[in-house]
């Protein structure tokens, strides 16, 4: 009731009716549209970019009256079509991605209810929320200045909107906005330091339904060789002490252990997954020297890799038995872990048991009739199994193997194929094959799938790993020895184990020959390599250290700070910030008022004058004209009447006068002189006019 | 309880901002309060805020945080876009009934730009004024009137959404002078003389109260009914008595020639032959109980003769006369029947 009271009492407005809202307002909002739109680009279909341009640009067209905008009909036609063809590409899918793209669908259509004010702000609060949604999918630097950007644009259009004929408003406007963030912007800091990181309130899997660039749980040859031709970053790492060498850096990532048919699977089932988010981080604080912190991109995937002989120090991920790293749900979003090297490693063979063995033994049926006959073959020629792999890998440096991203066709019998006959193959060829052989002599074998090697990021500060280090290798279980890591990649093309797959390739010419646009492609040209590396430092260290920063860093931040810091603290610290922010709104707007007054220094003078007549018996009175007063003075001092009514003509002419008469500096001078003669007079003639 | 409430609410306004044709916007007089639009923001804040929570996304946080920073700017902003403002009422207009009167208004921002300032008096407003820093801005408020006598704005609003429309700011112009409204012209049935008798005439002039007899000469126009046959016979003189404005006489617009006639209507009959007569530019004069206004010609004289019907039996309201707070004119007894300010007890 008080709530309606207040609205009707205070809103005297709430007449203003709908009103068209002004064309310069519409553009900003349509500028920061298609600026938000950018960062979904890869995620929208295109129909939804083009049809949210069309009804943009319709709207636009409206607004300088070349178009109507279409009646309410035809208005409910367009929604259904565009709704109906929604909903055929979605075909039930619910990913977080479908329903940004509803978010946008929704965006666009109201382009064309868009006519007062009021839907400009409803189009408004849409735009910064899609602002807020851009920011789940890409986090890197350039993205966020691209999104804050939109904001800003929306922000400008607002100001242009609530003064839509405003002199000068765009440069003014800029200004206003930057002065008011970078007064703000301490605030801003403070309140994201110590604003406490809770965990999520309740659980949202950030579903996508998009098929991101990286490894896969299946290995059919092929398959990582198309990973070969993309340059996205897989994950990067910074290490305590120094780097392995190129040829050390084996990511583990999956093992698969299952061979079904032509594809290598992982031998367990899928492993369950838990719904919510991982921890994004993976504490602060110096790295030890054996230590390396992984920045790992979004994969959807809960496999973390790590370098072999590693243990997890960050808590959001957990060693399985088969010495990999997993995360307890899906990487959604860029997750940050720290591990830590394993100089010595455990007791070796400790997980082998001979049931659990029997597994890597597992071979289909049938096919590949001469690689099994082969592997039989080693077997009875030698008695250990370190020998039969050496005789393998001897086999695949002296005999004409080559490393290809272009290998032939194999349809039939692949493994034999490539053994036998064509001898061209790339990394996941020749990994399944010798794993085939090393089975069929009955060796304990598995195909690792992860990256080998990575390049080093700017000043050397980090290595990258990018989608084209991706690698298969084989580890085989000696006795005694546990599981070895073998790599018929090393034996055939050294140079890929060595220095990486652009050197593996050079002859051949096939590096990234597909991604035209990436930078690594044109490693000859070294400004346009620093420039990438340095853009990708830029990013590395913004993901870190704002992005990343999250419940566990900020807990490891603050308890560096004295005093311990807790949850309940941090919340204590936030409302004091926002407690002493306002406070000091206040301060300002009041010492501001203070000096605006001491900017009306007529006003000064006639509250001057005021006192002045009250001392002298005169007291004002509400709403007395200035000529009133002077004529009570000139009664009380009739000494001042002069000057009194000189004044009170000078208060009336300023006041009320035409506006060439005021402004002038000469004016208040005189108005001060008259003043101070006036103050003599009534106090001189005090006796006199007692006298008289 | 509401009334009580908001009577109470309009006491402390009208004592915190008395009446004056000058304000300068400061801290007491200003008042600040989010708009819809500024609450729905906040609640699309504290959204926002869930979503950075629960995706653990930093980036939604400060983005969140950014804009919220913003918000508060933005409330500095609105209130400091009206401190400082100085407003005047440079002349209240004047005009007819149902009409709109014109306040011209003066608007200096000493220090910086005051933008987007809208006034708003009643059903009438005045949007997106811009007054530069250190210079004027004048400014006609049209209010509407509804009927004649002073028209004494209770309160102007001075209301500010810039930069962000998120919060308005505002305050209240509460002028001391006020416009004129003159009667609203109406046309007057043919006038024949009511006068029958002279004699009677002057008896029932009497018991009015009024004795602003004239005899005069007789002049050519004068109707012969109103020749003082008796004093004719007597004395040989042929005299008229002119009680003011007697009517059927082309001279004089009388009050009484209506009779039977209630108050506002015979006002509007005089107003009507006022303009009449300034249109044919004849002169005239008028008679009203207790004002007389000699015959004149010009649009001046017509304006005074206007104004004389316009606050015929009415009291100015009084120039900042200490009022009892919240109580308006008709509350004090003012003599008129109707209140003369429009828009009455509304905020």
């Amino acid at each position: 009731m008080i709530r309606r009271f207040l609205s009707d009492s205070l809103n005297s407005s709430s007449l203003q009716t709908v009103e068209l809202v002004s064309g310069r307002a519409l553009i900003w909002l349509i500028a920061g549209f298609v600026l938000l739109l950018i960062p979904q680009w890869d995620r929208l279909p295109i129909w939804l970019v083009a049809s949210c341009a069309v009804l943009a640009g319709w709207r636009w067209l409206a607004q300088s009256g070349r178009v109507r905008l279409p009646g309410r009909w035809m208005r409910t036609g367009i929604m259904l079509i565009l709704v109906a063809v929604y909903i055929a590409t979605v075909q039930g899918r619910f990913t977080v991605d479908t329903a940004a793209s509803f978010f946008v669908l929704a965006v666009g259509l109201k382009w064309l209810e868009t006519r007062s004010t009021r839907d400009f702000y409803v189009l408004f609060f849409i735009l910064v929320y899609l602002a807020t949604v851009n920011f789940l999918f890409h986090q890197e630097i350039h993205w966020s200045v691209i999104n804050i950007a939109g904001v800003a644009l929306l922000l400008i259009g607002l100001q242009v909107v609530n003064a839509p004929d405003i002199p000068g408003a765009m440069k003014k406007g800029w200004r206003r906005l930057g002065l008011m963030l970078v007064k703000t912007l301490p605030i801003v800091v403070l309140l994201f330091v110590f604003f406490p990181r809770m965990s999520p309130l309740w659980s949202v899997p950030l579903v996508s339904g998009e098929a991101r660039t990286g490894i896969s749980d299946t290995m059919t040859p092929g398959d990582i060789s198309s990973l070969a031709q993309s340059s996205e970053r897989a994950f990067r790492v910074t290490f305590g002490g120094e780097l392995p060498a190129y040829r050390d850096r084996y990511w583990r990532g999956l093992i698969l252990d299952r061979l079904d048919g032509d594809t290598w699977q992982q031998g367990f089932g899928k492993p369950f997954r838990r719904l919510g988010r991982v921890d994004v981080d993976g504490g602060v604080g110096p790295l030890g020297p054996d230590q390396y912190d992984v920045l790992l991109e979004p994969t959807d995937q809960t496999w973390a890799f790590a370098l072999a002989d590693s243990r997890a120090v960050s808590n959001n991920v957990r060693q399985t038995n088969e010495d990999l790293f997993r995360f307890d749900r899906p990487a959604d979003s860029s997750i940050r872990y720290r591990m830590e090297l394993v100089r010595k490693p455990p007791t070796e063979g400790a997980s082998a048991e001979p049931d659990n063995l029997q597994r890597y033994l597992q071979l289909p049926q049938s096919g590949n009739p001469r690689a099994r006959a082969f592997g039989q073959q080693l077997a009875g020629e030698h008695d250990n199994p370190q020998a039969v792999v050496q005789r393998l890998l001897t086999r695949f440096r002296e005999q004409a193997y080559f490393y290809t991203l272009r290998p032939p066709a194999m349809p039939v019998d692949g493994i034999d194929s490539l053994l036998f006959d064509e001898k061209r193959g790339f990394c996941a060829h020749y990994a399944g094959a010798m794993t085939f052989v090393l089975r069929a002599a009955g060796i304990p074998a598995r195909v690792v799938v992860g990256y080998q090697g990575g390049s080093p990021g700017a000043d050397n500060e980090y290595l990258i790993v990018r989608q084209y280090d991706a690698h298969a290798w084989v580890e085989a279980w000696f006795p005694g020895q546990g599981w070895v890591r073998v790599d018929p990649t090393a034996a055939i093309a050294p140079e890929r184990i060595e220095f990486g797959l652009r050197e593996a390739v050079a002859e051949e010419g096939s590096f990234l020959e597909n991604d035209w646009a990436s930078p690594q492609r044109y490693g000859d040209l070294a400004v346009l390599q620093w420039a990438s590396l340095q853009l990708d430092k830029i990013n590395y260290h913004w993901q870190r250290w704002v992005v990343g920063y999250q419940g566990q860093s900020q807990m490891n931040l603050m308890s560096r700070l004295p005093g311990g810091i807790g949850m309940r603290e941090l919340g204590y610290i936030t409302a004091g910030i926002v407690g002493a922010a306002l406070l000091l709104a206040g301060l300002v707007t009041a010492w501001q008022y203070r000096r605006v007054e001491s900017r009306h220094p007529i006003g000064r003078l006639v509250n001057r004058w005021y006192r002045l007549c009250d001392r002298a018996g005169v007291p004002v009175r509400h709403g007395e004209t200035p000529a009133q007063l002077a004529f009570r003075l000139a009664q009380a001092k009739p000494a001042a009447a002069g000057t009194a009514t000189a004044f009170a003509r000078l208060i009336n002419k300023h006041y009320y006068g035409r506006d060439s008469e005021t402004g002038h500096h000469g004016e208040l001078a005189k108005m001060k002189r008259l003043l101070a003669t006036m103050k003599r007079q009534a106090d001189r003639p005090s006796t006199s006019s007692s006298k008289g | 309880m509401l009334k009580a409430f908001r009577s109470r609410w309009q006491r402390w306004v009208n004592q915190r901002i008395p009446r004056a044709d000058q304000r300068v916007f400061g801290q007491r007089s200003i008042f600040i309060l989010p708009t819809g639009a500024g609450v729905v923001f906040t609640g699309l804040l504290l959204i926002m805020l869930i979503t950075g929570i629960n995706y653990q996304n930093s980036l939604i946080y400060l983005l969140t945080f950014l804009l919220g920073a913003v918000v508060v700017a933005a409330m500095h902003q609105t209130h400091r876009n009206l401190s400082g403002l100085e407003l005047t009422l440079i002349q209240a207009g004047d005009g007819f009934a149902g009409d709109t009167i014109p306040f011209r208004l003066r608007a200096v921002s000493p220090r910086h730009d005051a933008l987007a300032i809208s006034l708003f008096c009643d059903d009438s407003q005045l949007e997106h004024q811009h007054v530069p820093a250190g210079q004027q801005h004048d400014m006609t408020l049209a209010i509407p009137s509804y009927q004649r006598g002073y028209l004494q704005p209770d309160r102007i609003r001075v209301e500010t959404r810039f930069p962000f429309g998120l919060f308005k700011a505002w305050s209240w112009l509460r002028p001391v002078r006020s416009g004129i409204v003159y009667p609203n012209p109406l046309a007057s049935p043919e006038v024949t003389s009511t006068v029958q008798d002279g004699e009677e005439q002057s008896k029932a002039r009497s018991t009015d109260g009024n004795d602003h007899a004239d005899i005069r000469p007789w002049r050519e126009g004068d109707l012969s009914q109103r020749v003082q046959w008796k004093r004719y016979a007597r004395t040989g003189e042929m005299v008229i008595t002119d009680w003011e404005g007697e009517q059927g006489s082309p001279h004089w617009l009388d009050y009484e020639a209506f009779r039977g006639v209630g108050r506002e209507l015979r006002l509007g009959y005089l107003a009507h032959q006022v303009m009449e007569r300034a249109r044919n530019n004849s002169r005239f004069g008028l008679n009203l109980p207790g004002q007389v206004i000699e015959p004149d010609t010009g649009a001046a004289h017509a304006n005074r003769c206007l104004k004389a019907l316009a606050i015929f039996g009415l009291e100015q309201p009084r120039e900042g006369a200490p009022l009892p707070h919240g109580t308006r004119s008709d509350e004090v007894g003012h003599r008129s029947p109707k209140p003369s300010v429009v828009g009455e007890g509304r905020v």
